[in-house]
């Protein structure tokens, strides 16, 4: 078997004039979690669909678990599981028949693998309910357990914290983390909460305009992460051109005051001293992460700090104005 | 095809957990309960004359109250409302998994898609030779009550094939309706087909063209305007079972090959 889970070569999806897919490499490692990530639009259930062989590459090939997946949609989905888009159920089937039915179609002879599942997302209270009469979270915790029945080496999840509640996304992230720690499974997720992604993916790709635009292990993440320092002095403005005349070139956002320079975050002290000595003290000084939301906006072209910092006041969009410090990260 | 039977399986449990094969036979019962009604004013004519318009229609549409009659009403009833209640039933099977969302869960399975297909088809087959079936019985039932003269063991035998070959004509075509209701990922394109098909129909029969466009042939096998061996030949039976067949493998193709967005 390749030592990919997932492999596209030149992956490209075309619907008449739109490029949904353009020319995707992706390799996805046996045991990693890979968080895809995108805008709307950007191809990603576009991408899930053709690894799973609902729809036909224009250009490319797919190979999951080393299989080559179609033609005629075939593919090694005994081992894989899948959730796309919204989940769905039969409404008028309870959420063990629903199961039950997923389970005879893999193929499954033991039915207490439906038992299994509901237990592991906590849907077994509502073993004898029907599925139409879920709430969105449980029936989004419906189908992850259709698609985990199965005990797959694969789980190809699109948006798997969609419509749970704070507490559920937590527990999901921790199945998903248990699943590939412990199991070995691999997971491929996309998710528009970004953060969720940042937790717990070992590689994150991004895909933009159908083009997979950059991709971050864990490593790089940390690299690619802007530290800055916040300031926040009862002398703003003293502070603030305190830290101009030193040449960290800050910019102000609700009243606090950004540095991005890799000296104001690696030597703090002398920032202090600086602020001190300028009779501007600061009242909070600490080094933040920019994080992976921001990154990922600037990325994808959009909206950036720097924007958002222009919409403050008429003050701060002269002081936001000024160019960015290039010796910062 | 070895995973047939869980593709069996789902689609009998979907069925039964359903309400629509409850409707559909309901709907359906109307057929001889309606024939029975008209049996029963024309056999009393006075009743009939205080019935006032309801009674003339009935002398005009049926003529006289007798068994022949009454089973030429079942198999019109089954040649023409069939075909849109065995639409409703096809459309369901296929329909809902796009109008559920269901669709993409059926498709990167170890139970081949053909299996799938292939399970929806044999439960529509069923279902709705059944309901023929139920109608004719419901239909005997309903005479022997009513006490409609002019009663025959071959007059049965033949009324079944009038009544279950016109079933047989109007289910070999349902391909096309599962095809259209595949294609057009939901339900309103294959009830525009379906009301498309039985406005056509009648255009065939007016035209008398009737024997050649496949979906006149189960009216005019059901008698609709007369002795079938006058009108329908083996062209009739060949051009369903040809449109059948294109259907059939339609529908299995697009199952395999489109892209599935929905």
């Amino acid at each position: 078997m390749s030592n990919f889970a997932i492999e596209t070569n030149g992956l490209t999806k075309r619907f008449g004039d739109v490029l949904a897919v353009d020319h995707v490499d992706l390799r996805v490692g046996v045991g990693e979690i890979y968080g895809f990530l995108g805008l709307n639009g950007a191809g990603k259930t576009t991408t899930i669909r053709a690894l799973l062989g609902m729809i036909r590459p224009s250009e490319g090939n797919v190979k999951v678990l080393g299989q080559p997946v179609g033609p005629n949609g075939r593919g090694p989905w005994a081992q894989v599981g899948h959730l796309v888009e919204n989940p769905s159920a039969y409404p008028e089937l309870t959420v063990r028949e629903n199961l039950d039915m997923a389970r005879r179609l893999q193929g499954i002879q033991n039915p207490k693998v439906v038992d299994e599942a509901m237990a592991a997302l906590s849907i077994a209270s509502y073993a004898d309910r029907k599925a139409g009469t879920l709430s969105s979270g449980n029936f989004q915790r419906l189908g992850l357990a259709r698609a985990m029945l199965h005990s797959p080496e694969l789980l190809i999840l699109d948006e798997p914290a969609n419509g749970l509640d704070p507490a559920g996304v937590v527990e999901i992230r921790e199945l998903i983390k248990s699943l590939a720690q412990e199991k070995g499974v691999t997971i491929f997720m996309s998710s528009h909460i970004l953060t969720e992604v940042d937790r717990i993916a070992t590689r994150i790709g991004i895909i933009h305009k159908g083009k997979l635009i950059e991709e971050w292990d864990t490593e790089k993440r940390e690299q690619l992460r802007t530290k800055r320092l916040e300031i926040r002095a009862r002398n703003l403005e003293g502070a603030f051109i305190s830290m101009q005349s030193a040449g960290f070139k800050p910019v102000i956002k609700d009243e606090t005051i950004l540095i991005e320079h890799v000296h104001a975050i690696d030597f703090p002290d002398d920032i202090v001293r600086i602020l001190v000595n300028a009779g501007a003290p600061p009242i909070h000084l600490a080094v933040v992460q920019e994080n992976l939301e921001d990154y990922f906006l600037k990325l994808t072209n959009g909206p950036s700090l720097q924007a958002q910092v222009t919409k403050q006041s008429p003050t701060q969009v002269e002081i936001a104005s000024s160019p960015k410090n290039d010796s910062s990260q | 095809m070895k995973s047939l039977s869980p593709a069996l399986w789902t689609e009998i449990l979907k069925m039964r957990r359903s309400k629509v094969p409850l409707f559909t036979a309901i709907g359906f019962s109307i057929a001889p309960l309606m024939g029975g009604l008209f049996m029963i004013i024309l056999k009393d004519p006075e009743a009939a004359k205080s019935m006032g318009l309801i009674s003339a229609k009935a002398q005009l549409m049926v003529g006289v109250a007798d068994w022949p009659t009454f089973f030429n009403i079942l198999s019109q009833a089954v040649a023409v409302g069939g075909a849109i209640l065995f639409a409703i039933v096809t459309i369901w099977v296929f329909g809902r998994e796009f109008s559920d969302r269901t669709a993409k869960e059926l498709l990167a399975l170890p139970t081949s898609r053909e299996a799938i297909v292939t399970a929806k088809f044999i439960v529509i087959g069923v279902w709705t030779f059944l309901l023929s079936l139920f109608i004719f019985g419901l239909g005997l039932i309903v005479g022997a009550l009513v006490d409609i003269p002019g009663w025959s063991i071959a007059l049965l035998r033949s009324a079944s094939v009038d009544v279950l070959g016109s079933a047989v004509l109007v289910i070999a075509l349902l391909p096309f309706v599962a095809f259209i209701a595949s294609m057009g990922r939901g339900y309103l394109p294959p009830f525009g087909w379906t009301i498309l098909t039985v406005a056509l129909a009648q255009i065939a029969i007016i035209t008398g063209w009737g024997d050649w466009f496949p979906w006149s042939v189960s009216a005019l096998f059901s008698g609709a305007v007369g002795p079938r061996a006058e009108i329908l030949g083996l062209h009739s039976y060949g051009i369903v079972f040809l449109a059948s067949v294109l259907a059939l493998a339609a529908t299995f193709y697009w199952w395999r090959n489109a892209d599935q967005t929905k």
